[in-house]
């Protein structure tokens, strides 16, 4: 394993990644702030998750929309939506509805508990798959709003006066919310904490 | 200067310049890669950099298509829902107004910044940077406009209203005729025009060509304040 920049003194922009000695504050490059580690990552991760579950229950127990059709109002959560689909027999949608907007940001939550309790060193996993599932998480994220489009042009698109109208539900606020913090939780975590505890145990 | 062949990148061929792993932190010598390439680091195998062919020729030129398509998607007809021999036919930019006034403000907000502020931004602040690199120079406020540039990247959702919209599609088919407009092809090019100007040029390397114009720039300032002197 190479040694980090930071035995080596050494500290790498966020930005434009130049490398400079540990004891600058300002990257000379780019003028960005310089810090080895994120900053209080591990809480500010949990913080952030703690807050997207809270988002996460509304989000999907309230309806997401209200539909207004021949004078009958209903509502309609995102679980609905899906069994809707299913029903249909549209099971590709269903399906990616349901990974999209359910399992990722749940799953999203666990994989960054998880990937804190190791950087606290609470759990043991390989570095190397540690890295996947930071990589995974980062990546899915804004996926999860496709729910939200969704709704933004059946609201848009469907004023058919009497006849038939769409309006966002209380869980479309929510639900946005849920993104965006599961997302910046997924921001402040960093993966070299996880590996400075595998040098620390190797070396000793 | 002597390149290796079709090597332009300025700043690859320094001695002792270094590179640290953003997930790992290892700290890596930068190696000289031929374009086309990428090195990845040696502990954790993420990848380092990539030494792109043509890259600034490459974000410009898509990334000025991506303007004129961010223009069309917002402008051109979008979709046209026909019910019942009434048709409504709106653009991305109706959408919007029509879903704030139907009480959708939070979610309205949402397309506004997410498809509409930060790809737009995204895209001025590349064209801003990579222009001028392309004749060796900047323009003033480019680490700024080099810091939006990283920290908007993420947030960019085009792709993610891309799928909404074929959802939604599948949805509007059981109410009416359904048909899409040159606004939504606009999205699609737009999309793939924003991929392909985003990764067309490595992060290391636009900053080493920034680093390297800036450096000219003091030098040929320097020298003209000398000249005066004289
Ligand atoms: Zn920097
Ligand atoms: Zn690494």
């Amino acid at each position: 394993m190479l040694k980090s920049a930071q035995e080596l003194g050494k500290v790498s922009c966020h930005i434009c990644a130049q490398v400079s000695s540990i004891e600058k504050h300002v990257c000379g490059r780019c003028h960005s702030d310089l810090h080895s580690r994120k900053t209080n990552s591990v809480q500010r991760c949990i913080a952030l998750l703690f807050a997207s579950v809270i988002a996460y229950i509304p989000a999907n127990v309230w309806p997401i929309m209200v539909i207004t059709q021949l004078g009958v109002t209903e509502g309609s959560t995102i679980l609905g939506g899906v069994a809707i689909f299913w029903q249909m027999k549209a099971y590709p949608i269903a399906t990616v509805i349901f990974i999209a907007s359910v399992l990722i940001p749940g799953l999203k939550i666990i994989a960054l508990i998880w990937l804190c309790a190791l950087a606290k060193g609470l759990v043991k996993m390989s570095p190397k798959s540690a890295n996947k599932i930071y990589w995974l998480t980062e990546l899915v994220g804004r996926w999860s709003m496709v729910d939200v489009f969704v709704v933004a042009i059946l609201v848009a698109l469907i004023q058919m006066g009497n006849l038939m109208s769409i309006e966002p539900g209380p869980a479309a606020v929510s639900f946005i919310l849920m993104v965006v913090l599961t997302m910046l939780a997924a921001h402040s975590f960093d993966p070299r904490i996880i590996w400075d505890r595998v040098r620390i145990t190797s070396s000793s | 200067m002597n390149f290796l062949h079709r090597q332009t990148w300025p700043r690859l061929r320094d001695e002792g310049h270094e590179v640290a792993c953003h997930f790992c932190d290892s700290l890596h010598e930068v190696e000289l890669i031929e374009e086309g390439q990428s090195a990845s680091c040696n502990t954790c195998n993420t990848l380092l950099y990539r030494n792109r062919p043509q890259s600034l020729e490459r974000a410009v030129a898509f990334g000025l298509s991506g303007a004129l398509f961010f223009i069309g998607m917002l402008a051109l007809p979008f979709i046209t829902l026909d019910a019942q021999g009434s048709a409504t036919t709106v653009s991305m930019v109706e959408t919007v107004v029509r879903l704030w006034l139907q009480g959708g403000r939070t979610i309205a907000i949402t397309v506004l910044a997410f498809i509409f502020v930060l790809p737009l931004t995204i895209l001025f602040s590349l064209l801003y940077i990579c222009i001028p690199l392309s004749r060796g120079k900047t323009l003033p406020g480019v680490q700024l406009v080099g810091y939006l540039f990283q920290v908007i990247q993420p947030w960019i959702m085009v792709e993610v209203f891309f799928l909404g919209t074929m959802v939604s599609l599948l949805k509007l088919m059981k109410l009416a005729d359904v048909s899409m407009g040159f606004g939504f092809w606009s999205m699609i090019a737009l999309m793939l025009s924003l991929a392909a100007s985003v990764s067309g040029i490595d992060r290391i390397e636009l900053w080493d060509r920034i680093e390297v114009a800036l450096a000219r720039k003091d030098q040929e300032d320097a020298a003209v304040e000398g000249g005066v002197e004289c």
